[in-house]
């Protein structure tokens, strides 16, 4: 399933005096399949603009087109659009309102109207892949640690088997362990077979995980490419206050003092080949 | 959500005249106006708070496009009320609907109602377009402090007051923000009957009343560990002070009024003599 965003404006408030332009003439094609990295300075418009894939946000001006269609053209459901497209907010944790576990990831499924077992399936389906012990299904939310309530609030959307999967900041505010086992899910998810847009601060998940990179500033998409293509921009990513994986950094440093390592380095096995290579070259012994 | 017109609360930030007031002035204006509006009972009464809430909005430089619009959500209580009048009033018969007799004396008392409404709603939104939350707050905490030696807290309902206008725009954020997350969990707000758009706000209200008791126990938490204590021994900022154009516009509205009660004694109910 494609996403094609076409010159989408929004503007906040249109016409009073708290007027605020969000998005500025913003176009890309989300291809099938993809797992596409979204990064911004806070404020730059990451979060209208994912609001806008799913139908949350009407546009002010352009158009967004799934599977070649407006979204808001007539006869188009957007609930079956938000089915389709599966966006995580950030913190998901506190939409959870259900008595139990089982019931909250069930929310969505039996929105679309599905049959009781169907909802079944699909819990247990969405369960598993979030790695949830099935014993916290008959649980209260309430009783759960931060890290299995964010794993119960994917699995809410997963449970209504999403195409495209969009995520804002899905490991914030999680410790190492978790964000890694929420990142690993993702990861996952999208081998088998989901697209994938991740919205995040952390340059490095970005860096390590997607295979392209949308970079928006202010309203404008400034950028649109490889990881390797987009952070060895230097310029651009420090102008916006970004920074580029710490490796990255490390090799740029390593380039001023004379070494000839590739710039292009995105973790931090590359950049351990990469040193150990020139290493190698300036025929320095190694213990 | 924010587009609903309702100004009522809302802040006007400008430089006039009203705007510099006292808070306490401004309150203790507001509380007259509003007694004598509903001791006013006839034409001229009604003609001399007109033109003193003009001669105030004129004043206070609020467009008055604003306030007009602020009325938009009383326009059915004003309509139900005049029809009440018109149709319930005993009088001389205008027209008949069925058993419903329509009346002069109902039309011209629906009217004076109506403007009653009109005029008391522009007056005190007046108040709060031109006076900062914090001032309103710091104005009522002075004037309900003879009242805490008889037991009324007044800082404290004061300070419930500050944090609970402080906290309108961040639920509101909140609530949309949660209402966006269940609509992508496929949630529909909008259709159903009223049952059904009742059950609807379940997931919308249970997350934003977790999110509100766990934002009131960090606010305490962070008040307390900046030593609050409540109010006593608290001294302020900005402390309040009448000025002598305090003292002149709580004047004119006291010559105000007495001109509408004497109007009151003087000519009784409703019409203006020409009109009887």
């Amino acid at each position: 399933m494609s996403i094609e965003v076409k010159n989408l404006s929004h503007i906040y408030m249109q016409g009073t005096l708290t007027e605020a332009f969000a998005l500025t003439d913003v176009s890309f094609t989300v291809e099938d399949g993809e797992f596409i990295g979204l990064i911004g300075p806070t404020g730059s418009g990451k979060s209208t603009l994912i609001q806008h894939l799913n139908g949350l946000l009407k546009p002010t001006s352009g158009t967004v087109l799934v599977d070649g269609v407006d979204i808001w053209s007539k006869g188009v459901s957007l609930k079956e659009i938000r089915r389709k497209i599966g966006l995580v907010f950030q913190y998901p944790e506190q939409q959870v309102f259900e008595e139990t576990v089982f019931d909250d990831i069930a929310f969505g499924p039996r929105n679309l109207g599905y049959s009781p077992e169907e909802v079944e399936r699909s819990v247990e389906a969405a369960r598993q892949v979030v790695g949830l012990d099935k014993e916290l299904l008959s649980r209260s939310p309430f009783d759960l640690s931060g890290g299995q309530l964010r794993r119960v609030a994917v699995a809410g959307i997963l449970a209504m088997n999403p195409e495209v999967l969009v995520l804002d900041e899905p490991a914030a505010g999680l410790d190492p362990k978790g964000r890694k086992e929420i990142l690993d899910n993702i990861k996952k998810l999208h081998e088998s077979g989901i697209t994938v847009i991740l919205v995040s601060h952390n340059m490095e998940d970005v860096a390590y995980f997607c295979q392209r990179i949308l970079v928006l500033y202010d309203g404008t998409l400034i950028a649109d490419g490889a990881p390797r293509e987009v952070f060895t921009k230097e310029k651009l990513i420090d102008s916006i206050g970004l920074k580029p994986p710490e490796v990255t950094i490390l090799m740029r440093k390593l380039r001023q003092r004379g070494w000839s390592v590739r710039e292009d380095v995105l973790t931090v096995e590359e950049g351990f080949e990469e040193i150990l290579r020139c290493l190698g070259t300036k025929g320095v012994a190694l213990i | 959500m924010m587009s609903s017109g309702a100004i009522i609360g809302q802040y006007y930030p400008t430089q006039s005249i009203v705007h510099s007031l006292d808070p306490r002035a401004k309150i203790l204006i507001c509380i007259i106006f509003m007694i004598v509006l509903f001791v006013g009972n006839n034409f001229y009464a009604f003609l001399v708070t007109g033109i003193f809430t003009l001669v105030c909005v004129f004043l206070s430089k609020v467009p008055l496009k604003m306030l007009i619009r602020g009325l938009r959500p009383i326009v059915f209580i004003m309509i139900f009320t005049m029809a009440l009048h018109i149709f319930l009033t005993p009088g001389p018969t205008m027209f008949q609907i069925g058993p419903l007799k329509a009346t002069w004396t109902g039309l011209m008392q629906g009217f004076f109602i109506g403007l009653r409404l009109i005029i008391l709603i522009c007056f005190t939104s007046l108040l709060t377009l031109t006076t900062s939350p914090i001032e309103l707050t710091d104005g009522l905490e002075d004037i309900l402090k003879p009242l805490s030696k008889i037991g009324v807290p007044a800082h404290e309902i004061a300070m419930m007051m500050t944090i609970a206008l402080r906290f309108i725009p961040t639920l509101l954020e909140e609530a949309d923000r949660i209402m966006k997350a269940q609509m992508s969990r496929g949630a529909d707000f909008e259709s159903g009957n009223i049952i059904e758009r009742a059950k609807s706000l379940v997931p919308l209200l249970v997350p934003l009343f977790v999110s509100a008791f766990r934002r009131a126990d960090e606010l305490a938490m962070a008040m307390e560990a900046r030593c609050y204590r409540g109010g006593e021994g608290r001294t302020r900022m900005r402390e309040l002070k009448m000025r002598k154009i305090d003292f002149v516009a709580i004047l004119a509205t006291v010559i105000m009024s007495c001109f509408v009660i004497y109007t009151r004694i003087r000519f009784g109910p409703v019409l203006p003599p020409s009109m009887v």
